[in-house]
């Protein structure tokens, strides 16, 4: 059979990979992050969320990004860093709000 | 082993952007907006690009971002290749009604041997319009093929006619939408001699060379002495010279007709009975379908032949030509059946031959529109992913399934990079 024909696709249908997730960080002297706090949502219905902690084992690398000051600033501080157990994953602080967010590296 | 049928004199019938003429074919409405394929690859690419999207300055090879900040309206396509490549076979066997000789060439483009057709046709105007007519049928099949389809989506041809390959297509390219451009027969250099370079298959940097050398039309490259293009460019300046003299007349290479598959069956004690010739048919029938020739192929002819018990023999022979082929064994039966019922053999049947003497490209099974290995690999794979996407579905009860496209790659923030687009195969 062939394939029924498919409607075309929406650019409204477009979902965002990799987006930043909320996460505490808790930093060193230096002011680089020592460890992160962040919730996981296990589902509903079973218990609702549940915290996790890691501890910053190294800062890999680090930058900043100024972008977009003519529409709505954006003002980010990166952090690559790898948490204990080896697992790498990259912070940065939103300069404008102060919150912290994590994601994949 | 067979021989492949060629033909010198060619008629190159090209449909360009034919996947994207596909898919207008088969969605409404779709060609009064700006359109474009996503490529088939993995870099989520545009492939090919309508003219109103084109008028807002999308190009193929653009990123999806880059084209939407173009053309906020624009229609995004998934391709589907199994249905091209399905188009492209039935167009395939409807110019092959035409002529015994038909070569493919990419998507959208084949050529037919017209040698000898002048005695059937008449001039190449006549072939011509012979073609035509069978582009109009496949036209309308396709029409037929999508529920929704209007008239003015179906896909425009153009037509070349000449002395090989080449000539044929620079006359095809040259041509009006639904027109034909004929080269008579001793004039292929004069009518080369006016074209653009860029009718050859060169690669960029050839191209460029020859601009920069002021080498504008083949006309130009052929006055220039082969050996010096042949120094200048090696092999590929020889042939590219050749091409533009009109000196290599390639013919067109016709794919072998298949042979027939025959089954028989030669009975121990002479057979009168009715039933039991049905039975033997059935069995027959089973076995030729399961021949591994026929796998990609409906049956659309049938020949039943008996011979006959007695010192003076005889026999009896019934042949159906199949008005929709098919590849299912009690609809290849029925029209035997009916003819055993209304005009049996005159004696016991010694022996029972039947034989499947023509065929059409398969539409039950997906592998069956497959016109090369590639495209057989291709419809497995959809198959297979089709199958994976229903057991995902139907385990988690939601849609799960993305294609992640690229939306801005160098987006220095990580999450504008890439985009998940439902995947529905």
């Amino acid at each position: 059979m062939v394939a029924p024909a498919r409607a075309p696709l929406r650019t409204d249908r477009l979902r965002a990979v990799n987006e930043p997730r909320p996460v505490a960080v808790e930093l060193d002297a230096n002011g680089k992050p020592a460890a992160i706090r962040r919730s996981n949502d296990n589902g509903g219905g079973h218990g609702g969320q549940e915290e996790t902690a890691a501890v910053v084992e190294a800062v890999l690398e680090m930058w900043r990004i100024d972008d977009e000051w003519w529409r709505k600033l954006i003002s980010r501080r990166y952090f690559a860093v790898m948490l204990e157990g080896g697992s790498r994953v990259v912070l940065f602080e939103d300069l404008v709000t102060h919150e912290w967010f994590m994601q994949t590296a | 082993m067979s021989r492949r049928p060629t033909s010198s004199l060619a008629a190159c019938v090209w449909i360009p952007l034919f996947p994207l003429r596909c898919e207008e074919a088969r969605h409404e409405g779709l060609s009064a907006y700006p359109t474009a394929l996503l490529a088939p690859d993995t870099t989520r690419k545009l492939w090919q690009v309508s003219s109103l999207a084109r008028h807002a300055g999308v190009k193929p090879g653009m990123t999806v971002s880059q084209a939407i900040g173009l053309c906020p309206t624009l229609r995004l396509i998934e391709p589907d290749p199994v249905h091209y490549d399905d188009c492209f076979a039935r167009l395939l066997a409807a110019l092959n009604e035409i002529s015994p000789v038909i070569e493919s060439g990419e998507l959208g483009l084949a050529y037919v041997g017209t040698d000898g057709l002048e005695g059937i046709f008449g001039s190449p105007g006549k072939i011509i319009e012979a073609i035509k007519r069978m582009l109009e049928g496949w036209n309308v099949r396709m029409s037929e093929a999508g529920s929704t389809v209007q008239h003015s989506n179906l896909p425009t041809f153009r037509i070349g006619f000449a002395r090989g390959k080449f000539t044929a297509w620079v006359a095809a390219s040259r041509s009006k939408p639904d027109e034909a451009v004929i080269v008579p027969a001793g004039a292929e250099r004069k009518f080369l001699a006016s074209q653009p370079i860029a009718v050859l298959p060169l690669d960029t940097d050839i191209h460029s060379r020859l601009r920069q050398l002021n080498i504008r039309t083949l006309g130009a490259l052929a006055a220039l002495p082969e050996a010096a293009v042949t120094a200048q460019f090696g092999d590929v300046g020889k042939r590219l010279w050749r091409l533009a003299a009109g000196r290599i007349a390639e013919p067109v290479e016709g794919r072998v007709t298949l042979e027939p598959i025959v089954a028989a069956l030669t009975f121990f004690t002479p057979v009168g009975e009715r039933e039991l010739l049905v039975h033997s048919l059935e069995q027959l029938i089973a076995r030729a379908l399961n021949h591994p020739r026929r796998i990609g192929w409906r049956v659309h002819a049938v020949r039943l032949r008996a011979d006959l018990e007695g010192a003076a023999g005889g026999s009896w022979l019934a042949s159906i030509l199949l008005k929709d082929p098919t590849a299912d064994g009690d609809r290849i039966a029925a029209p035997l059946k009916i003819r055993l019922e209304q005009s049996p053999p005159t004696g016991a049947v010694e022996r029972l031959v039947l034989e499947f003497t023509a065929f059409a490209p398969g539409t039950a099974e997906l592998q069956l529109f497959a016109r090369d290995a590639a495209a057989a690999a291709r419809a497995g794979q959809q198959r297979a992913l089709r199958h994976a996407a229903r057991e995902v579905r139907m385990r988690v009860n939601r849609a799960t399934l993305y294609h992640v496209i690229e939306v801005q790659p160098w987006s220095r923030l990580p999450e504008r990079r890439y985009a998940l687009i439902d995947y529905e195969p």
